[in-house]
């Protein structure tokens, strides 16, 4: 599904070269439920928009759904994003002057669907997070748990390869993050792939797997004990996972 | 992929410019104002040409007249032609006369002079013209009380007058009869026939109508004329006629060509269209001033629409991080700008019909709305919006999704 090779990016600041990632290889297979970790400064961010189509590699290669996206134009990026990747953000960016159903629609507009199949798939999404009976509510009318919920919502509208979650709790309470960490495994029970980024161990650990970042590089890759909450085996930097259920 | 359509974006323009209306107003009034401002001045520029126009054709239909002289501006009509040396001769209007009907219908001659009026103890100073009965025929300038000079009286040079609306408001007492009574024109007694109807020109309400051939022997002592008036058949062969009458003269006067002439002929004709030209010239400076204010509005669109980018950068990252291409977030942001200056513009014809209504029926001037100017109105707001909407949708358009994301 999601194949980086000795993946690169450097920004320049000013006069000198800053390196956010420097050669990250990994891969992310299908359904898997994946959680990147690190200090602030540690490449996790950069990865995550690289992930995610929002930028592109200085060298190396990424390949997603097997397209290589390191030269695609602006446009193909977006349609990648729209088809492929369905974001979830810490702020849920929902846009405030649609309804719920509305917003959960805005990907197949983009996605040019017509309207009546557009209202069909965002209100089965809106069930599928538990959310039908605030279809017609505007996001200043929601609890910050249900906008999280509508942003999901909107993430899946696509039925996109990958789900690339941001600090999805970072702005709710623990009861409510909870709730929405509870939805993530769900919907990874349901087969969805799922990348979430955060910097709360206790969080991480709720994935399947676990890449820690560190200086722009893989510092760990490791499978996590989720539902008995044991540390899992570690593996050497930037090598594959083991298949699921290999745990020591 | 499909994309979004144009509908959607409409849709979108529609929500984002309802959202916040009296911003949106405010941002469409500039245009509001130049497309209202440009429909009530041409109104008004063609109101008066139309004026002009119909003042034009109250000096008579058809008309040519020939003058004695130089030619001197584009005046149609010259008020006094006492200090010119009249050069028309008798043959001249005998060769105007002995034209078919099918080119003149009606000519007469006429000399002026500045001359005493004088009716019991008042004393003005007026011009006497001096012509044939044909006169109000030909110039639409009738007696509104009495009666015209006949050709008997010009056969036998009777002393008979009438005045002008003006003549007859300073000789006479209002409501007096002036029928019957005698004026004295440089101090010979002449019987008043009636009075003329009022123009609205000085030149013609202050002077006083006599027969041509009493003019002659009592005030000029002239045989030749001043001008000749003349009523072409129709307005197709107006030039045909002057032509043939410029020719005719020359020969008569013994001339090469025109340019040594000592006469010269006004078309109202050529004269309609200077004025028409005149008068289109004037509207469209109108028009350009307003125009003016357009280009304003349209600045303040482009304004608005900066800052609103600016505002919305947060949602510009999520749309582009949900799929919209750039060329997306670009016609979005089109659309919008041109919706609200199309919105604008539509109220601003609204005002502007209105306001010529207004002009009409409040302030009692000329203000013809044209169907041209609402749809050029209506084609310059679209260009408005897609002009100055474009550098703000443009700037949207390349925003960093990443960077539009983190915006706070």
């Amino acid at each position: 599904m999601i194949e980086l090779l000795n993946v690169t990016k450097e920004y320049q600041m000013g006069d000198t070269v800053v390196a956010a990632l420097r050669g990250v290889t990994s891969s992310i297979a299908q359904g898997e439920f994946v959680s990147i970790v690190g200090p602030s400064g540690s490449g996790k961010s950069t990865l995550m928009n690289l992930i995610g189509c929002l930028d592109t590699p200085t060298k190396g290669r990424y390949i997603l759904a097997g397209e290589a996206i390191e030269k695609l134009s602006v446009d193909r990026l977006a349609e990648l994003r729209n088809a492929t990747i369905g974001f979830v953000f810490q702020t849920f960016n929902l846009l405030p002057r649609l309804t719920a159903l509305e917003n959960v629609e805005v990907p197949l507009v983009y996605a040019g669907v017509p309207r009546a199949q557009r209202r069909d798939t965002a209100m089965e999404m809106l069930e599928r997070v538990g959310l039908p009976d605030r279809a017609r509510h505007k996001p200043n009318e929601l609890s910050g748990g249900q906008r999280q919920r509508v942003a999901i919502a909107r993430a899946l509208a696509s039925r996109p390869a990958v789900l690339l979650a941001d600090e999805p709790t970072g702005a709710l309470d623990s009861v409510t993050g909870e709730e929405i960490m509870e939805l993530f495994q769900a919907l990874h029970s349901e087969g969805s792939t799922i990348i979430l980024v955060t910097h709360e161990p206790a969080l991480a650990q709720r994935a399947e797997r676990m890449i820690r970042m560190h200086d722009g590089e893989v510092a760990e890759d490791v499978r996590t004990g989720t539902q008995s909450g044991r540390t899992a085996e570690r593996t050497p930097k930037g090598v594959v996972a083991p298949p699921k259920g290999v745990v020591v | 992929m499909r994309g979004i359509t144009q509908w959607e974006n409409t849709r979108i323009s529609v929500r984002s410019i309802a959202g916040s209306p009296i911003r949106s107003a405010l941002t469409a009034l500039g245009v509001m104002i130049g497309v209202a401002a440009v429909i009530i001045l041409v109104a008004l520029g063609r109101g008066a040409q139309t004026q002009v126009e119909r003042s034009l054709n109250s000096l008579g239909a058809n008309l040519l007249i020939v003058y004695s002289g130089e030619p001197r501006g584009t005046a149609l009509v010259r008020s006094n032609t006492a200090n010119i040396r009249p050069t028309l001769t008798e043959d001249d209007l005998a060769m105007i006369r002995a034209m078919p009907p099918e080119l003149v219908s009606l000519s007469t001659p006429a000399s002026t002079a500045n001359v005493q009026l004088k009716f019991e103890n008042r004393n003005i100073a007026a011009s006497v013209v001096g012509t044939g009965p044909e006169y109000p025929d030909i110039r639409n300038f009738q007696p509104i009380y009495g009666t015209f000079f006949t050709h008997a009286d010009l056969e036998r040079r009777a002393a008979v007058v009438l005045l002008g609306a003006q003549v007859y408001r300073d000789l006479f007492d209002a409501g007096r009869d002036p029928i019957g009574e005698n004026v004295r024109i440089n101090g010979v007694s002449y019987r008043v026939l009636g009075v003329m109807e009022e123009k609205g020109s000085a030149a013609q309400d202050s002077s006083v109508l006599i027969p041509i051939s009493t003019f002659q022997r009592r005030i000029s002592g002239e045989s030749n004329y001043a001008m000749i008036s003349i009523q072409a058949a129709s307005s197709e062969v107006m030039h045909e006629v002057q032509a043939a009458i410029e020719q005719q003269i020359l020969r008569l006067h013994r001339l090469p060509s025109m340019d040594y002439a000592d006469f010269y002929i006004a078309n109202q004709m050529d004269l309609l269209s200077t004025v028409a030209g005149v008068a289109g010239t004037f509207t469209l400076l109108l028009a350009s001033i307003a125009g003016i204010s357009l280009v304003v509005g349209g600045v303040g669109i482009m304004n608005i629409m900066l800052v609103s980018v600016t505002e919305r950068t947060r949602e510009i990252g999520v749309r582009m991080a949900l799929g919209a291409r750039p060329r997306d977030i670009t016609a979005q942001f089109l659309t919008e700008a041109v919706v609200l200056a199309l919105g604008g513009g539509a109220i601003g014809i609204a005002l502007g019909i209105g306001g010529s209504w207004v002009a009409v029926n409040m302030a009692r001037t000329a203000a013809e709305v044209s169907i041209a100017s609402v749809g050029a109105a209506f084609g310059f707001s679209v260009i408005i919006g897609l002009f100055f909407g474009g550098y703000p949708a443009w700037r949207a358009s390349q925003l960093d999704p990443i960077e539009a994301l983190r915006y706070e």
